[in-house]
């Protein structure tokens, strides 16, 4: 059997994800076996603050953001059964912890933050994140909270009905094939 | 009585195939055309054509876990989900590692389709002729042993098979990769245009092309009568093609041999055991157990293929002990089983085109490009023998770019839905040897459900694909260097035997009785009524994708035995 179609999957994989997406998840999309475990379960203020943060990660712009393409269902699954037991766990540490930053800097809960607030609670996440990263590199350590979650969101929505035929532009059955043609200013990202 | 010659008279046919995948329905579609009422035998559940495609309609977005795997699905299948092609989209077309049981003495990931059709159903639909250069290679390198056959053996089957399959692709002209009778070539990506320019000008003597695939660039009357259409590019064929514009079983060989109305097919049927006649020294049958009752029938017929795929065919040449083969059926030599080979893979690298920022693409192209092998051709000598070609492609990075960087919101959304830079891939698929130490066999102390032994693993790379992995991760570099990518990535991902899903070897072809288990006609030296014409049969390697061989060696094999029939040879 070979071949293209399986190799294609995971070279094109290889190079379309190129060293931006994290290794277990890129076991996890090419089908790798990492790890059996028991899941956690997710309480609705976290599947709440998941919706929350998706948004301000791929919100509404011209097109619908996250929340409209149900991505928090998607990053709840996805974390509960193909993530290990340690990165469900991690997973779940970075957003209470998220939580709690948010009321020590804000003195409201994500939930109860206005807008502003929750942008900037994300973005020193996302700069703690960043610390952490360099911190770790080298080491064998869990991704950062913010990139998983940036990662599952950003995956959730771009796959999404929403996502790949608004956002992006799908074609179910292309029916030709060009290989090189100039690329109108309209043009925007092929889905698949 | 009468009763009884009834049900023996049903259970009787001209010919009897084992196995309805690349190599089983050429066989059924061959000998049917050649006026024999045949028997088609497949463990796998019915698959039908376009109809039974269902994960083929979905769209990404209708897929749970948008292809990941659950822990559920990882504890039912611990060794498939060891790899990509087992995943939510394909799930059903694969055996639950339940009830394909093996054990591994060395890692060996052995795939198998539970399906009627087989691999042809999710096969990559590479297709490339051996040559000349393949088939010396054991006699000059005094490697194993010879191949009983040479290019023009064989050269008139794949021209025979490429016409009713349809293979898309270019001419070059080579010697280590000869032509087929093509259609017109898939186009390229203006970076593979480019790249193929600077790599050819670079390297003299390396060539850069559009792969060769089973896939119909444009359908002919010999496609278009049997109801298949032309590539749509959705490239989700490994789903089923409601098109039928790749070759399976079910677009392009079933469909003709259920026209003659000779053919009957049984899906859930496993073949246990070829029924071997001492007084005739020829196999009279075949027993097969119902895969669902349990229930065991024999059917009989004068002449038997056995098409498999290649561990499952030895693994039942090897369950088929009688008085005559205690070791195994046709296993006078003590070669069934071993010389187990695949293709070595997942190494080689990528990188970064800066420019053609301007072009873009439109389809999706079920295809790749294609290097043929340059090492050890000609003047060029390495520290190892045989060689390796290329698969991979360009494409333009996508949404996922910017999954690691320092930002989100509405920007980082608005620049994720504009086409991010252009990368190529080159990947290596290298020979394997045939070690005679690499081997097969039963375990017949563990028994899987249906009572059968299982089949044991042991069998690794060695030194000369040890050796030919440093070609084949430089070679890729250079290449992408010299045709101006940025950010080069080699990589070598290692490989185990199995998982380039092209097993070979088992039950070699050969000209002496002594050292190999089929002659030149694919025929079971000890039971001349007995063929076999998949995967198991070869005696080399080669570096390309196999399945176009094993469909001109079923072909071929299929035209001697009905002509030894009229002659009453068989």
């Amino acid at each position: 059997m070979n071949e293209l179609n399986r190799r294609d999957v995971l070279q094109q994989l290889a190079i379309l994800l190129g060293g931006t997406i994290s290794a277990p998840v890129l076991a996890g999309i090419r089908g790798e076996k990492t790890y059996h475990g028991i899941s956690v379960e997710a309480t609705t203020k976290q599947i709440n603050i998941i919706r929350e943060v998706a948004d301000l990660i791929i919100p509404s712009t011209g097109t619908p953001g996250a929340k409209a393409a149900k991505v928090e269902e998607f990053i709840v699954r996805v974390v509960k059964d193909c993530y290990t037991q340690e990165d469900q766990n991690h997973f779940y540490a970075g957003l209470d912890q998220l939580n709690a930053d948010c009321k020590s800097v804000h003195g409201k809960e994500f939930l109860e933050a206005n807008a502003t607030q929750q942008k900037e609670a994300l973005t020193k996440c996302m700069l703690e994140a960043d610390q952490e990263r360099k911190a770790n590199r080298g080491k064998k350590a869990p991704t950062p909270f913010f990139f998983m979650i940036k990662e599952l969101s950003t995956t959730g929505y771009f796959t999404s009905k929403i996502g790949a035929s608004e956002a992006l532009e799908y074609l179910p059955i292309p029916g030709k094939f060009d290989g090189c043609m100039p690329l109108s200013p309209s043009q925007k990202t092929w889905a698949i | 009585m009468n009763l009884a010659i009834d049900a023996i008279k049903k259970q009787t046919f001209d010919a009897i195939v084992v196995g309805s995948g690349v190599s089983g329905g050429f066989a059924a579609k061959e000998l049917t055309e050649k006026g024999m009422r045949t028997l088609v035998l497949d463990r796998g559940k019915q698959l039908d054509h376009i109809t039974g495609y269902e994960p083929t309609y979905k769209d990404p977005w209708d897929f749970k876990y948008n292809g990941l795997l659950t822990q559920e699905q990882k504890t039912t299948h611990p060794k498939l989900a060891r790899d990509y092609p087992y995943n939510e989209k394909s799930q059903n077309y694969w055996f639950n590692d339940s009830d394909s049981m093996y054990k591994e003495e060395k890692r060996f990931d052995w795939f198998r389709p539970n399906i009627v059709g087989g691999k042809s159903i999710m096969w990559g639909r590479q297709s490339y002729r051996l040559s000349d250069i393949d088939f010396e290679a054991n006699l000059k390198d005094g490697i194993a042993i010879d191949w009983p056959i040479r290019y023009k053996d064989i050269a008139p089957w794949y021209s025979y098979v490429e016409k009713h399959v349809g293979i898309s692709g270019e001419a070059l002209g080579l010697p280590q990769l000869p032509d087929s009778d093509f259609l017109k070539p898939m186009d390229m990506y203006c970076v593979e245009k480019e790249a193929r320019v600077r790599i050819e000008k670079a390297f003299p003597g390396r060539n850069l092309t559009i792969g060769r695939v089973a896939n119909l660039s444009e359908a002919k009357k010999a496609q278009l009568e049997i109801g298949r259409s032309q590539c749509q590019y959705r490239n989700k064929c490994n789903l089923g093609c409601p098109y039928g514009a790749y070759f399976s079983s079910q677009s392009c060989t079933l469909p003709p041999a259920a026209k003659t109305g000779l053919m009957t097919l049984l899906p859930n049927s496993l073949v246990s055991e070829i029924i071997f006649d001492n007084q005739k020294q020829k196999a009279k049958g075949v027993r097969v157990i119902n895969t669902i009752t349990h229930e065991v029938k024999e059917y009989y017929a004068k002449v038997i293929f056995i098409c498999g795929s290649t561990v499952s065919t030895t693994a039942l040449l090897l369950n088929s002990t009688s008085s005559r083969f205690q070791n195994g059926f046709g296993n006078d030599s003590g070669e069934l089983g071993h010389n187990l080979m695949d293709h070595h893979f997942r190494i080689g690298a990528s990188g970064v085109w800066e420019g053609d920022e301007d072009k873009y693409y439109f389809g999706r192209r079920a295809n790749g490009i294609y290097v043929p092998r340059y090492r050890n051709i000609g003047n060029d000598k390495r520290d190892y023998v045989r060689g390796f070609g290329y698969q991979g492609g360009g494409s333009r990075q996508s949404w996922n770019r910017g999954v690691n960087d320092l930002s989100f919101g509405a920007d980082y959304k608005e620049s994720m839905t504009k086409p991010g830079p252009w990368t190529m891939n080159l990947g290596g698929f290298g020979e394997t040897l045939p070690y005679h130490e690499n081997k097969m066999y039963l375990d017949k102390t563990a028994k899987d459900k249906w009572g059968l032994p299982i089949v044991v693993f042991d069998a690794e790379f060695k030194e000369n694909e040890r050796k030919m992995r440093i070609d084949m991760l430089n070679d890729a570099k250079e290449m992408l260097e010299a045709a101006g990518f940025k950010n080069i990535r080699a990589y070598d991902n290692g490989c185990y035997p199995g998982m380039a899903i092209h097993e070979m070897g088992t039950a070699r072809m050969g000209r002496d009785p002594k050292t190999s288990v089929l002659n030149g006609n694919s025929q079971v030296h000890a039971a001349k009524n007995v063929f076999v014409t998949d995967g198991a049969s070869m005696v080399s390697t080669s570096c390309v994708n196999p399945s176009l061989t094993y469909m001109a060696l079923t072909a071929r094999a299929a035209s001697f035995a009905v002509g030894e029939l009229k002659k009453h040879n068989l």
